[in-house]
């Protein structure tokens, strides 16, 4: 099992949180982390620790905000909400994703 | 960028507090801890097994404490501090180092700061005026001669103001001293522009009182008036608040004030008093007229688009306007470099300087550099642990780098101060030589940013020359050998080649620029060693000036002439057109010889002149009462003037003319071929080069005099007045000064020359022995069992110092022989004479001797310390 699943391209974890907080609204570090494992259906390897780090950079680059609130277990936990800023940066890295993975997967296809 | 500016601001803030962010992150992971727990016990894990569980899916917590530490904060810059403190506590304890090393870093950063510094004050990068870098002055270009000239033809500025679209508000002037009388008195000679109006809406400064210039006024028939300044407002005026109105006399034509202008202004360069230019095409006396154009980029347009645009309009063909080069087209210029052409000529002059800078660095930068090699190689044991904990090459080479870095910051500082001392200083001495009133309203020797900016890029490069590259080099060689093997004694560390090559090449460099300094210094002291030659204490000078009606100022010159020699104590009196020591300069043509840049002060002079000072004439004669008939040319030059322009013979019977003179010189020279008649020894005020001097003829206004007083120049101050006063009331006598005050001022600012380039180049001679002496120490230290062993099996002492000796040697031969031929090049190609050096015979073999000497002074320190190695102590050494 753990030979099948995928460690994640360098560089994509930002694009997964801030996609995350943009279907999912606010969340903790947690909720993220395995909404992204849902996601990627346990074939992902996301070391869960990496998403602070990420959390904390994307929150120095004000692509997200942060606030102290409750969780669903009654837990005093950090929520993150993506930023106007965020929501471009989003789009822009998205349309860059789709562009290269569509010339990949272009030269990647049988016959070529 | 906005982005990098938002992780700028967040990681100094956290750098600043960073406890609550800690705190924060700490938090955040007990509680993904415990939510994922609870999570797994949920889903049917033990509490324990859920536990494990959540810690290894988030990771190891100290390492992303870490993690999170270093994205938080700035940890490069704790690193730096650290490597700072060390490098603190290395200087301290190497004080050797420390002392001689920024010593020299700080007397060659603080040289190329301060002559950066004055080029950007002549260079007016900092012009006072709102958007002061959009205002650009329009200048001929003479392609030929491969030079500016600061004035144009009005009629091409007329031409320029009506087409050209990429500059707006082309304004022209012409400067000129002019005579004020107002209802109280006589004032004068004031700056006075004649500006076109538009030249105010270009400085957009608003007057202080009424307005300033319209286009209206410079109409034909229209009343003749004028904008003062605030200081001619204050001194003539008494800041009378109704001055607006008023008349003033300039020159002979009465005008109305129309407004006062703010303190400080003193628009286009150092005007105070402003009156209309007519600047319309009234047939060939208006296109006659040349001006000093300027205009602001329009909004959009830059200085190479207005060149494009300045370029397809061209100037007028040559015949129609009063040019003698063929070969002129027009350049938009920065606008300070409108009154200096020659530092817009070598605009790259700025690069040039940090450059030159940046070279003068390298001889101190290298020494420091060997000793900072040799202290990095006996660190060995200290960098072998750091890398077995963990640390880089590049950690180790930042780590020195850093600690050098520490030492050029603080010379870097003291440079600075050194630099502004100097500038300090030089203003002091250049600002009364040259008045306040007639320089620049843009200059101002106190050191900029630019400035600063410069002494910090040379500090950083002296740490990256003195500590980077040595470091790099090091453990350079030590990655080759493998840095395990650096605890280990004995271990490959050798001055190698390299280090050989840059010492010769020092020694070279060294002994190339001292024969060229050393005659410069000579040229700069032997005057004051020698004395002026005349008793410059008893001449007094002064300047006779008429107000008013002019039409007797030539009588009352001559009765007060004759009047002062009548009276006792005074042995001479002499007139002449400019001052001594203040002679214009102007390009001048030798015939038969093909056309150069010669340049030339000249003075016009009566027949007495050569008497009162006492000039000895090496060849023909002196002025006598035919030289002073219309249509006669006759020329006297000095000795200066026939060794370094005409080089051969005496001179006599040689023709000279004048190239084309600017309109802002105060003194305009004899037109067509001068024949020199006679050649006069260099005296005050013509031993700085060339000289030439002609018949003076009816001054009309204005003329210098000079009187010879055995009894001293006080009583004969008092005596020039009286006569003044009692021939007429109008004539004027102003500017008294003593001979010997003027000759002093001007000599001071050639020794504080003297005194910079003397203690540049004692160091450099200093620092060449030092290279010397850390090679062969270091050399000593290496071979220290070696020459222990040989001393032992008996080597003889003689044998040993031959071996020392034999190691410096090389690097000294090279150094001599190249250093020679660089010499005697440099020598050739150098102006030293017309910069004011004098030759002295034989320097180029006395210096090589000097600096083998001192090499071989160096060397026998350590020379001396390895024939004392005890044998039985080197041997016990493993």
């Amino acid at each position: 099992m753990a030979e099948s699943r995928s460690a994640i391209l360098q560089g994509t974890l930002d694009l997964m949180v801030l996609k995350t907080l943009e279907q999912m609204g606010p969340l903790h570090g947690y909720g993220i982390a395995r909404r992204i494992e849902q996601v990627g259906e346990q074939a992902l390897v996301v070391n869960q620790g990496t998403i602070y780090l990420c959390l904390v950079r994307l929150v120095q680059k004000r692509w997200i905000s942060a606030r102290w609130g409750t969780s669903d277990n009654n837990r005093k936990a950090r929520f993150y909400a993506i930023t106007k800023a965020g929501r471009a940066q989003l789009k822009a890295e998205t349309e860059n994703w789709e562009r290269i993975s569509g010339v990949i997967g272009r030269v990647l296809q049988p016959g070529n | 960028m906005r982005t990098l500016l938002y992780t700028l601001i967040a990681r100094l803030r956290e750098y600043v507090r960073p406890a609550a962010g800690e705190a924060d992150f700490d938090h955040e992971l007990e509680m993904h801890l415990a939510m994922a727990e609870e999570d797994k016990v949920r889903r049917g894990m033990s509490r324990e097994e859920a536990r494990r569980e959540a810690r290894l899916e988030l990771g190891g917590v100290t390492q992303l404490r870490e993690a999170a530490r270093a994205a938080r904060g700035l940890p490069w810059l704790d690193t730096f501090w650290l490597d700072a403190k060390l490098g603190g506590r290395m200087l301290r304890k190497s004080w050797g180092l420390t002392l001689v090393g920024g010593l020299a870093m700080a007397i060659t950063i603080g040289l190329g700061a301060s002559i950066f510094n004055i080029w950007d004050t002549f260079a007016g990068t900092r012009l006072p005026l709102d958007e002061g870098d959009r205002v650009v002055a329009i200048q001929p270009f003479d392609r030929a001669a491969q030079r500016f000239y600061s004035t144009t033809p009005l009629a091409d500025f007329i031409r320029w103001r009506e087409t050209l679209t990429s500059v707006e508000q082309v304004s022209a002037m012409r400067s000129i001293d002019r005579t004020v009388l107002t209802r109280d008195g006589a004032i004068g000679p004031v700056r006075a522009a004649e500006m076109t109006a538009s030249a105010f809406q270009l400085a957009r400064v608003q007057p202080l009182l009424g307005r300033t210039l319209i286009d209206q006024d410079a109409r034909i028939g229209a009343e003749p008036v004028a904008v003062i300044g605030y200081q001619l407002w204050q001194s003539a005026f008494s800041s009378d608040p109704a001055v607006l109105g008023q008349r003033i006399q300039i020159a002979d034509t009465p005008h109305i004030i129309v407004g006062v202008m703010p303190d400080q202004f003193r628009f286009p360069m150092n005007q105070r008093l402003w009156i209309p230019l007519r600047a319309e095409p009234i047939g060939d006396a208006g296109s006659a007229t040349d001006v000093f154009v300027f205009a602001r980029l329009a909004p959009g347009a830059t200085r190479a688009s207005a060149q494009s645009e300045l370029a397809t309009v061209g100037m007028l063909p040559r015949a129609a306007v009063r040019q003698t080069a063929a070969s002129l087209d027009a350049r938009v210029v920065p606008y300070a470099a409108g009154f200096f052409p020659e530092v817009h000529a070598n605009s790259w002059a700025g690069s040039l300087i940090f450059l030159l800078g940046a070279l003068f660095l390298i001889p101190p930068c290298a020494n420091i550099a060997i000793l900072v090699y040799a202290r990095t190689v006996t660190r060995r044991e200290e960098f072998a642990a750091r890398t077995a904990l963990g640390a880089s090459r590049g950690r180790i080479v930042m780590q020195v780098f850093v600690e050098l870095l520490v030492l050029a910051a603080g010379a870097g500082i003291v440079g600075f101060l050194l630099a502004r001392q100097f500038s300090g200083r030089l203003s002091q001495i250049v600002m009364p030589m040259l008045r306040p009133e007639n320089l620049p309203f843009w200059m101002d020797f106190t050191p900029s940013l630019f400035t600063i900016l410069c002494a910090a890029g040379l500090s950083v490069l002296a740490a990256a020359i003195a500590g980077g590259v040595p470091a790099f080099h090091a453990t350079g060689r030590w990655r080759r050998s493998g840095f395990g093997a650096l605890g280990s004694r004995g271990s490959g560390a050798r001055l190698g080649k390299t280090w050989v090559a840059l010492l010769a090449t020092q020694v070279a460099l060294t002994l190339a620029i001292l024969p060229p300094a050393a005659e410069m210094i000579w040229g700069i002291f032997r005057p004051t060693i020698i004395g002026p030659g005349l008793p410059v204490e008893q001449f007094l000078t002064a300047s006779l000036l008429m107000e008013g009606d002019t039409s007797r100022f030539n009588v009352l010159t001559s009765e007060a002439v004759r009047q002062l020699m009548s009276e006792t104590g005074i042995t001479g009196v002499t007139l002449s057109a400019a001052k001594l020591m203040e002679e214009p300069a102007a390009r001048i043509e030798v015939e038969g010889r093909p056309a150069s840049d010669d340049d030339a002060r000249f003075n016009l002079v009566d027949d007495q002149f050569f008497r009162v000072f006492g000039a000895r004439f090496l060849a023909g004669r002196t002025f006598d009462a035919r030289d002073f008939r219309p249509g006669s040319t006759p020329l006297i030059v000095n000795r200066s003037f026939v060794t370094e322009i005409l080089g051969d013979g005496n001179g006599l019977g040689r023709r000279v003319r004048y190239g084309r003179v600017e309109d802002s010189t105060p003194l305009q020279p004899p037109p067509g071929w001068n024949e020199i008649i006679g050649v006069v020894e260099d005296f005050p005020g013509s031993n700085d080069g060339p000289m030439m001097f002609h018949p003076m003829t009816m001054p009309t206004h204005d003329v210098s005099l000079t009187i010879h007083a055995a009894s001293g120049v006080g009583s004969a101050a008092d005596r020039l007045r009286a006569v003044a006063a009692r021939l007429d009331p109008q004539l004027r006598v102003g500017r008294l000064r003593s001979l010997e005050e003027m000759y002093w001022q001007r000599r001071s600012l050639d020794h504080t020359f003297g005194f910079v380039l003397g203690s540049v180049v004692v160091i450099v001679v200093l620092f060449s022995m030092a290279g010397m002496y850390t090679l062969m120490a270091f050399i000593v230290a290496q071979r220290w069992r070696e020459i222990g062993v040989r001393s032992a099996l008996g080597a003889q002492p003689r044998r040993l110092l031959g071996g020392i000796f034999g190691r410096a040697v090389v690097p000294l031969t090279i150094g001599a022989f190249v250093g020679c031929a660089l010499a005697l090049r440099l020598h050739s190609w150098l102006p030293i004479a017309e910069a004011g050096g004098r030759s002295i015979p034989g320097i180029v073999p006395l210096s090589a001797v000097l600096m083998v000497l001192a090499g071989l002074l160096a060397v026998a320190g350590p020379a001396r310390r390895a024939i004392r190695i005890d044998p039985t102590e080197a041997l016990r050494v493993t």
